[in-house]
């Protein structure tokens, strides 16, 4: 186990040398990268990194270009997972041969995944390496929408938002499907850590990357990302959003350890109504029409019952 | 880069980051490691921004939240402290201004025109809180 | 090394996936990313129980698919490191995609394939559509045509495949069944003549190098993928020929036992030939002899490397050649048979007069019998005699009903 570097404050933490490069290609705005860069300054040690194809894979390595200072690797869609598994694998095999070329480390293996590419097409690959317990940890970048083929709906987009394969019209509200509870699902694999984040809380982010980067096995951390442009908001917005995200508690921040120890880690000093949130996004705007209306009531109270739910299963410690 | 032709570039379109083996890369500043020209650090997207920001040293209290919630890398701190905008990878996207906390704030967006100087001339003064 | 080494006797009695799993262990292959299918499961069982029994140190990761099979073994061979698996028919449809990658990333990976028929209707048994339709994925593909020569070309696999000049992925071929499950008295090298030969994993571009770090599976537009794909292409055309060629003499220096891309028998004053693939190399090869008894100069062409295409060699082979047989275990789906389509393309811009036809047999594990060749060899006579074809170009063989007969 190496040393866990010092994150006391963020002037601390603003000593880190990055090693993700700017000159990517993601939107202005991107909520991604803000995570990205908060996953991997967390540690000093080395990184094995993936990522499955999808805007943060895109708009990092186009030929000739990478924007990754550490070792990284895309496979396809659905396989950001397996691609880190098999290199830890290797890593494994290698460090009991006594074949590594610096045996002296301690890497962290990494993959980064879209919702698209987490919550739909690679929810198996991801489920195998979970089950398999691989000393990796996998970062769903959650904006809740398929972004980078032009905003798709995806089994995170929640109910409402207006999709282009959901999209609202004269007689659609959008989505209709409630967002997949992958948290509960990568938890029930039992794995030794799972934590929803999000980067407008950096410290507890790091705090929480750096216990699955300290933690021997399968780590699960969904952090939401809000995606200026499918979200439809202004690029300078990206944070504010991230905080009506967690402060209205549509994306709570908790852990889970060994698949049932539940933590709520933020508890918003004010919590904001959730229509706040709805209303700073064009893909919810159709909802505030009169018909729509009893959909935002709906909204709240949904968001009610859930935090509701994970503060009893904080309580009951089961 | 140039454009290679088919025998020129190493196989299975594989890019390395550095020039040299990096024995330390976390605890190599940017500016001490020697990258590739595959690395994206040696490229520039400042044509991407409409207003870019001017940073006020006069106000900024080092907080680093324009720092750690810059998605471009682009907020250059060094020993806790701003020093500066890396106007090649910054683009303009306004986070940084939205995130500072000074009163008056220590970062402002400006027409891609207008030249530091007159910008940090004119800078607003403290202004009452909105309630 | 931790592990115990296994002392083989001379001859030992193995099938085709137990001769695989051996090599895979003899080679002391680092990382195998598996998921089973029928009639491939034996090999990577074989690597786990050696592993189990301390035989082979590494990391068996048994993973949820066949995709991700493969897709195990990329990261794991981006890492840096020996890497290997097995598959067959449904379950390489699945793994296809990162075929693809795989070659494309220009990474040495050997994946046994046990060659089973493609669903729908779902078949266990053999023919070559699996093999087929990943023909051009990319991959150096090598066929064995019994449990030795799984054994055998599973070891020359890595060696070419690792090479730093090919750095290219390699399947080996198996007949399902026929090969992977008929045990026979099998030469095996000492596993230190057996991991010698194959010699320690060199790496490169590894990401396992933390400070010399590696992007891999990078986006290519227009402006630069043609020339990726141009050079895996010239490299496998105009490298990975010699390299084989070079592995195969190494090999037979070793062991004894002669390969060549093409596997020829009694062609040097041969009058007609049949060109195939797989167990039905060794049938055709009884019967010819036997045909020449009967007054018929018949020669078997085996196609030792299906990629790359022994395009040259063939042309050469068959050039004096007055009749021959393309034998194709695949349902050609709407054309000619492959086999049918590579040797036509050889030989088209040349001076030979050869009459060529199609053979369609032995899908979903139909015999091909000595007796449909004696047929097929006096067919092929009878052209060479009449110095025309007497049948359509295409036919199918061993299927019940009425003759079946195309183009």
């Amino acid at each position: 186990m190496s040393e866990m570097k010092k994150i006391k404050n963020l002037k601390e933490f603003s000593t880190s040398a990055d090693r993700f490069e700017g000159a990517n290609l993601l939107c202005p705005g991107c909520a991604h990268s803000i995570i990205v860069r908060e996953v991997l300054n967390a540690t000093n040690d080395d990184l094995v990194l993936a990522a499955s194809t999808g805007c943060l894979e895109v708009c990092t390595a186009v030929y000739p270009y990478t924007s990754w200072d550490a070792s990284w690797i895309h496979i396809g869609f659905e396989n950001g997972s397996t691609a880190v598994s098999g290199a830890e694998a290797m890593y494994k095999a290698l460090k009991t041969k006594g074949r590594l070329k610096q045996p002296d480390r301690n890497p962290k293996f990494v993959a980064f995944g879209g919702d698209g590419a987490s919550y739909d097409i690679g929810f198996q690959w991801i489920s195998g390496c979970m089950e398999r317990n691989h000393d990796m940890m996998y970062v769903v970048l959650d904006n809740e929408v398929y972004a980078n083929t032009g905003g798709q709906r995806s089994s995170s987009t929640p109910i409402g938002a207006s999709a282009t394969t959901t999209p609202a019209g004269s007689i659609s509200y959008g989505e209709t499907r409630n967002k997949k509870d992958m948290m509960g699902i990568m938890a029930a694999h039992n794995i030794p850590y799972a934590a929803q984040v999000a980067p407008n809380k950096w410290k507890d982010m790091v705090k929480k990357i750096q216990k699955g980067f300290a933690t021997e096995g399968a780590v699960f951390i969904n952090a939401v990302s809000p995606c200026t442009t499918e979200w439809k908001f202004d690029p300078k917005d990206t944070m504010h959003l991230a905080d009506l995200a967690t402060d209205t508690l549509v994306f709570p921040l908790y852990e889970i350890i060994d698949g049932h120890e539940l933590n709520i880690t933020y508890r918003p000093k004010n919590v904001v109504p959730v229509e706040e949130y709805l209303a700073a996004q064009g893909r919810f705007r159709h909802l505030f029409k009169d018909e729509y209306k009893y959909l935002i009531k709906e909204w709240q109270e949904r968001v009610d019952a859930n935090w509701a739910y994970l503060n009893r299963r904080e309580e009951a410690r089961v | 880069m140039e454009n290679n032709g088919w025998n020129e570039f190493e196989i299975g379109a594989m890019l390395r980051t550095f020039d040299g083996a990096i024995e330390d890369i976390a605890g190599t500043r940017q500016e001490d490691r020697n990258y590739t020209q595959n690395s994206s650090f040696t490229a520039s997207v400042a044509d991407w921004r409409l207003e870019k920001p001017v940073f006020n040293k006069d106000y900024c209290i080092d907080c680093q939240f324009c720092w750690v919630y810059c998605p471009d890398i682009s907020i250059i701190s060094r020993d806790k402290k701003v020093i500066g905008v890396d106007m090649d990878h910054c683009k303009g996207c306004g986070i940084c201004v939205e995130v500072c906390p000074t009163n008056p704030k220590s970062l402002l967006m400006f027409s891609e025109q207008t030249d530091e100087e007159s910008a940090i001339a004119g800078w607003p003064t403290k202004e009452d809180k909105e309630k | 090394m931790a592990f115990d080494k296994l002392e083989l006797n001379e001859t030992e009695v193995w099938d085709g996936n137990h001769a695989a799993a051996q090599a895979l262990r003899q080679a002391q292959v680092d990382v195998v990313s598996a998921y089973p299918i029928t009639p491939s499961t034996a090999i990577v069982e074989g690597y786990a129980k050696f592993k189990s029994d301390n035989l082979v140190e590494g990391e068996f990761v048994m993973v949820e698919s066949e995709h991700a099979a493969m897709s195990g073994c990329i990261g794991a061979a981006a890492a840096g490191g020996r890497v290997a698996t097995a598959t067959a028919s449904q379950g390489l449809a699945l793994m296809a995609e990162t075929l693809y990658q795989a070659s494309g990333m220009r990474l040495p990976i050997v994946l046994n394939i046990v060659n089973r028929a493609l669903a729908a209707p779902l078949n266990v048994n053999c023919d070559h559509s699996d093999m087929y339709m990943v023909r051009d994925s990319g991959w150096i593909q090598f066929d064995a045509f019994n449990p030795q020569e799984a054994y055998d070309l599973n070891l020359i696999a890595f060696k070419v495949a690792e090479d730093h000049d090919v750095r290219l992925p390699v399947v080996v071929n198996q007949d399902g069944f026929l090969t992977s499950h008929t045990a026979q008295g099998i030469h095996p090298l000492s596993d230190d003549d057996a991991y010698n030969f194959v010699g320690e994993y060199k790496p490169m571009n590894d990401m396992l190098d933390f400070e010399n770090p590696v992007t891999h599976g990078v986006q290519t537009e227009e402006d630069w993928h043609f020339e990726h794909k141009a050079r895996q292409h010239s490299d496998t055309m105009n490298i990975v020929p010699g390299k084989i060629d070079e592995v195969f003499a190494e090999f037979e220096k070793l062991s004894g036992r002669k390969y060549s891309q093409l596997e020829c028998y009694n062609m040097d004053d041969a009058d007609v030939a049949v060109v195939c693939m797989g167990t039905s190399v060794e049938t055709a090869r009884e019967v010819a002899l036997e045909m020449r008894e009967k007054g018929i100069k018949a020669g078997v062409v085996g196609i030792r490397v299906l990629r790359p295409f022994p395009f040259a060699n063939i042309a050469e082979v068959l050039k004096d050649i007055k009749a021959v047989a393309a034998l194709d275990r695949s349902a050609p789906g709407g054309a000619a048979g492959a086999l049918f389509n590579e040797i036509a393309g050889a030989l088209f811009n040349t001076d030979s007069k050869m009459l060529l036809s199609g053979y369609i047999y032995g899908l979903g594990g139909r015999d091909l019998t000595k007796k449909h060749l004696v047929d097929l060899y006096t067919e092929l006579q009878a052209n060479a005699d009449a110095g025309k074809l007497l049948t359509q170009q295409q036919q199918f063989i061993g299927v019940r009903g009425p003759k079946l007969a195309f183009l």
